[in-house]
């Protein structure tokens, strides 16, 4: 466990010290205080537009971080090759792998609790302190991240990060809208086709093999200040927790196989 | 009886290429198909078996793309090897035991750019399970004896290269290794870089560390290594004791005179095989060792004055460029 928190703690403190990921949480904060103080302006609605609007980017920027770091996490060493120097040390890949992804998971912890707390101060200011319900959809979009993070290792593992890239936000938006793809039928009934029925069965089977990540959008819950039940956040994490084990797998055997060249 | 501390039995890589390369089902319909760029192959190394031994300086020579990197590589785990087999310290290679008595420097390193030269060992340090006392008091020693002191309060990103050679070299030695592999370590330094380099390898030596490296530098090689292999076209070609390898029986020898002028020193050189003036001293190569006195006489006979006759020793470079140049065997 000790060199995979080494690994960890450096890949934290280089993501830290790196100028493009500090723009970016500035840029993503910037961004949540322009739109938290237009929705303020509107009259009566501001706290539900402050909730669902915040909540949006906080989800959005996050994840956008998490597919551009997690993409490169390991394209990175191989490119630069520091990874040469690692990996004949006493340590085992997964080891490596693991640290890696540990180490940027509290990256994007303090990425979330940052934005997290300037939504919260200044809900808090306009509406006074906000619910258990914000407290939910915080630490769910934070697992949302972490399954992300998940599925951009699995791509990164065997393709380059711009295809690792696009693939995973293919797998972030089908996530999304899960629900609808499993019961898509293309067609009005008398005019279905082998072609529709065909692609109608492909969107399904995509939708059975994609994490499901609607189940980690709560926005309508915080807007109308209903929280969620501690039975639902717990099957949430560790359905959430099941996802990152599966990617996690998969990446270590791809990963266990590669050459470093 | 002396105990190995580095070998590979025959050892291989043959790397997988194009679009379909990585997928061995795939990889085998398009060669039936013919479609070779859709899949195809690279042997880098074809086959090498070294027997390093504890406590001696290896070099593993050869030229680019000759296969050192890639035999390295699979030595340090970064490779799999598609045959054959090895040992460090006389453990399998990637056993995690011998691995932490290991000390490896990659051909042109990277390292984490955002760490200063003592983060930067102590993290190598803590892959190694070293205490934070252990880690401190060696990190301290080696930027002494790597010569950072004076800009260890900079992050990696504002180091030169010889100064990246040089950390890169102190991280190599952070776990006090039993061996070293070193990837070119003479690469970027000056001529005061290499000759600390080779004071760390000598240093290393009298404490019974073994060094294993491969380098471009054949003067640094000779002048530090007590065996060699040379390597051709990912196969060995020769491995034994410089001195052995460099004892060929001396066949030409160098003929120095003065007080010849031009004229009649054209006509002793039709009995040389090279002939070269230098601020009035005349340099001839004789072929053998039978034509030296009479090739003596001749120079004397023509009122030339005898400066030197040395016999001449054959190089690692000249044996180097020999081995390069040599058909590979059927």
């Amino acid at each position: 466990m000790k060199p995979t928190w080494t690994i960890a703690q450096n890949t934290f403190r280089e993501a830290v010290r790196n100028r493009i990921f500090a723009a970016s949480i500035f840029f993503a904060l910037a961004m949540l205080g322009l739109v938290l103080a237009v929705s303020s302006a509107s009259l009566h609605e501001e706290v539900r537009l402050m909730k669902d609007v915040g909540l949006f980017l906080i989800s959005i920027s996050a994840v956008f971080i998490a597919i551009f770091t997690g993409v490169t996490l390991v394209y990175k060493e191989l490119e630069r090759k520091t990874i040469y120097t690692v990996m004949p040390k006493p340590i085992y890949r997964t080891q490596f792998l693991a640290g890696k992804y540990l180490g940027l998971a509290m990256t994007m912890f303090v990425l979330v609790v940052t934005m997290g707390t300037v939504l919260f101060g200044m809900l808090h200011l306009v509406d006074g302190a906000p619910g258990l319900e914000m407290i939910q959809a915080f630490w769910l979009i934070y697992l949302e991240v972490l399954i992300v993070m998940a599925v951009a290792l699995v791509f990164s593992s065997f393709s380059t990060p711009f295809l690792s890239g696009l693939l995973t936000l293919g797998t972030f938006i089908c996530g999304r809208f899960v629900d609808v793809m499993l019961t898509l039928r293309l067609g009005e009934a008398d005019e279905r086709t082998p072609v529709t029925e065909a692609i109608s069965s492909l969107v399904r089977l995509v939708a059975h093999v994609t994490p499901d990540l609607s189940i980690y959008n709560i926005t309508p819950h915080v807007v109308y200040g209903h929280p969620l039940s501690q039975d639902f956040i717990l099957q949430a994490t560790l359905t959430g927790l099941a996802y990152i084990g599966i990617g996690f797998v998969i990446s270590a055997v791809l990963f266990s196989r590669r050459d470093f060249v | 009886m002396t105990q190995t501390a580095l070998s590979t039995d025959d050892i291989a890589k043959t790397f997988n290429l194009g679009f379909l390369g990585a997928l061995r089902p795939f990889k085998f319909l398009a060669q039936r198909m013919q479609l070779k760029g859709i899949a195809h192959s690279v042997e880098a190394v074809k086959g090498i078996s070294l027997d390093v031994k504890v406590g001696e300086i290896f070099g593993f020579l050869g030229p680019n793309g000759a296969g050192k990197t890639t035999t390295i590589k699979m030595l340090m785990g970064l490779v799999h090897p598609t045959r054959g087999s090895g040992t460090l310290l006389g453990a399998p290679l990637g056993d995690r035991a011998a691995r932490a008595r290991l000390g490896f420097l990659p051909e042109h390193p990277y390292f984490y750019e955002h760490l200063k030269p003592l983060e930067f060992l102590d993290f190598y340090g803590r892959l190694f399970r070293m205490t934070a006392r252990e880690r401190k008091k060696r990190a301290e020693y080696l930027i002494d004896r790597v010569g950072l002191r004076h800009a260890v309060d900079r992050p990696l990103r504002k180091y030169s290269k010889g100064m990246i050679q040089r950390v890169g070299i102190a991280q190599a030695l952070i776990n006090e290794p039993d061996l070293v592999v070193f990837d070119e370590p003479m690469s970027g330094l000056d001529p005061m870089g290499r000759k600390d380099v080779r004071d760390i390898i000598f240093e290393l030596r009298e404490k019974g560390t073994t060094v294993f490296l491969s380098s471009h530098i054949l003067q640094d090689v000779e002048m530090i290594c007590d065996r060699v292999a040379i390597v051709v076209d990912g196969r060995m070609r020769s491995q034994g004791a410089l001195d052995t390898l460099l004892d060929d029986p001396v066949e030409r020898f160098e003929v120095v005179f003065s007080g010849l002028d031009d004229e009649t020193a054209t006509l002793v050189g039709t009995h040389a095989v090279d002939t070269r003036a230098i601020a009035g001293r005349h340099t001839f190569i004789v072929e053998s060792e039978n034509d030296l006195d009479a090739f003596v006489r001749m120079g004397l006979d023509a009122g030339g004055h005898l400066t030197s006759a040395t016999p001449i020793r054959q190089s690692l470079e000249a044996l180097f460029v020999a081995e390069a140049s040599r058909e590979a065997a059927p």
